[in-house]
């Protein structure tokens, strides 16, 4: 009874009830395990720390161009960040069910996949945000400076580009990781190749020519290159409107694909009784 | 692959940032103009110590999440033995880590250079020692709280934080490299550098291995006191098991 009234409220609604669920469940589970959120306050400004300080061997000891530098490298840290989730958070999401042995219950649910998904990336999502602002202020007052932003606006389009494709991404790396299980292997590879070649940490003019190819075919390359000309008015690589214009383009076809694989893949999974093989 | 994929992230980021003149300004800061091998063996050594403390501190909540811990404690085997046969394997692993990613490494930058990577493999097997000490303290550690990633990933990260696995702690707060003195990795990244970019001996560096002897001695003690009595506390209140 309760299900047929369920299944008889209108679809946006009931989007957003499967979302607030799925995100209230995710936001259980992580205030479950309070060593989770002291783990990420006290090792995401420890790895911007450690890299940082490798950094400044070098760099010049002019103070201008250290903190032009410091700024461009901590919009990257926020770029790993973001992209971390996209990773361990959407594309591990399933494994993660698997692995419990909960991914029968969470499928049976009269629930959109995706929205029980994307329910989970909007928690990662926001403890990302409070990971990124507490690290912003403590640099502050460790005397870091003032991180500029000087196009507010841009930035947030660019950003909710960046984000569309990475939900994208991190179903076609949820689907993924359903069929080929071995899930640390690839999450690393990708997330190293990612940091490397999509000029996160450093302009993708630094990585000499012919591998630098590799980092233009990459569409983040390009929402980064966004982000940061937004925040810190670097020049982009292409003229502004012609990447922005591929950026809502590519941001779409990545959701679509990534939504349309992971459910063939799901498909396929059910039909050879493979969905819950560790 | 994490140290070369390190090193290159870091030298990535360090050319974009001091330019054409990022080697200079790096060899003025650290001594050397080789950055691969002085970020190499920082990072291998830095992997090589996250590996132990990780698989010795959380091997036995492996035991406890299959339900075979109990066992292991029941059987007629003294404690320090069962963690030492847990550290006997990471030795072979963490030998094949720095064999391969310093070994590989000098063998393109400096191949006559045999004499000084046996000296840092010796110099490495010797500061393992210490490290199983952490190891042990985070087995009772991981027993009483469970949560054994998180943990290790934080300890792990303020080890390469203060050990100076990418730069010489010297650039560091005075107060950190206090921190910085008490860390076997200190000794061991520092002697590594010595020996194998500045042509010294293990002979001639011998105050800072009598203090890695030392730390040798003082961790595995410590490490297994604290282990002990983790171990008690939780079989009193009934914790060993518990999810």
């Amino acid at each position: 009874m309760l299900l047929v009234n369920y299944l008889s409220i209108d679809v946006p609604r009931r989007l957003a009830e499967e979302f607030k669920a799925a995100f209230m469940k995710d936001f259980r589970s992580y205030i479950r395990y309070p060593a989770w959120l002291v783990g990420d306050l006290v090792s995401t400004p420890l790895w911007f720390f450690f890299f940082a300080v490798g950094v400044t061997l070098f760099a010049p000891t002019t103070q201008t161009s250290e903190y032009h530098g410091f700024s461009f490298f901590f919009f990257g840290f926020i770029f790993i960040v973001l992209f971390s989730t996209t990773i361990w958070g959407v594309g591990q999401s399933v494994r993660n069910e698997q692995m419990a042995g909960t991914l029968e219950q969470f499928f049976l649910a009269p629930a959109n996949r995706l929205t029980l998904i994307i329910g989970r990336w909007a928690r990662i999502f926001l403890t990302d945000l409070l990971v990124v602002g507490y690290t912003t202020i403590l640099l502050y007052l460790f005397g870091g400076g003032p991180l500029p932003l000087y196009e507010p606006a841009h930035f947030t389009f660019a950003l909710g580009l960046f984000e569309v494709a990475s939900i994208g991404f991190g179903l076609l790396f949820a689907g993924l990781t359903m069929k080929l299980k071995s899930y640390n292997t690839l999450s690393n590879l990708v997330f190293f190749g990612y940091m490397i070649l999509t000029g996160a940490l450093f302009p993708v003019t630094v990585i000499p020519m012919p591998y630098r190819y590799v980092s233009l075919a990459i569409p983040f390359t390009y929402f980064i290159d966004l982000m940061r000309h937004a925040a810190l008015l670097t020049p982009t690589i292409f003229p502004e409107n012609l990447e922005y214009v591929s950026a809502v383009i590519v941001a779409v076809a990545m959701l679509l694909v990534g939504s349309a694989t992971f459910n063939w893949i799901e498909r396929d999974a059910r039909a050879r009784g493979s969905i819950a093989t560790n | 692959m994490l140290p070369f994929l390190f090193t290159m992230l870091i030298f990535g980021m360090g050319r974009f940032i001091g330019g054409g003149n990022a080697a200079l300004n790096f060899a003025t800061r650290t001594g050397t103009s080789n950055v691969l091998v002085y970020e190499m063996l920082g990072g291998a050594v830095w992997m090589t110590s996250w590996v132990v403390v990780e698989d010795v501190g959380v091997a036995l909540r492996d035991e406890q999440m299959k339900g075979t811990l109990e066992q292991n404690f029941l059987a007629p085997v003294n404690r320090f033995t069962l963690l030492i046969g847990i550290s006997l394997t990471d030795i072979a692993i963490t030998t094949a880590i720095f064999l391969v990613v310093v070994g590989a490494t000098l063998a393109f930058t400096m191949p006559g250079a045999y004499l000084a990577f046996f000296q840092a493999f010796l110099l490495l097997l010797l500061g393992l020692v210490p490290l199983f000490g952490l190891g042990f303290f985070f087995s009772g550690f991981v027993i009483k709280f469970k949560e054994p990633y998180i943990f290790t990933q934080m300890v792990n990260l303020i080890f390469g934080t203060l050990t100076g696995t990418y730069y010489p702690v010297t650039i560091l707060p005075y107060w950190v490299q206090f921190l910085s003195g008490v860390l076997p990795q200190t000794y061991v990244i520092s002697n590594m550098r010595q020996i194998i970019l500045a042509n010294q001996t293990l002979v001639n560096l011998y105050g800072s291995i009598f203090i890695l002897l030392a730390l040798a001695i003082v961790y595995p003690t410590l490490g297994y006191l604290v282990f002990k009595k983790l171990e008690k506390d939780a079989s009193v209140t009934g914790e060993l098991s518990k999810y």
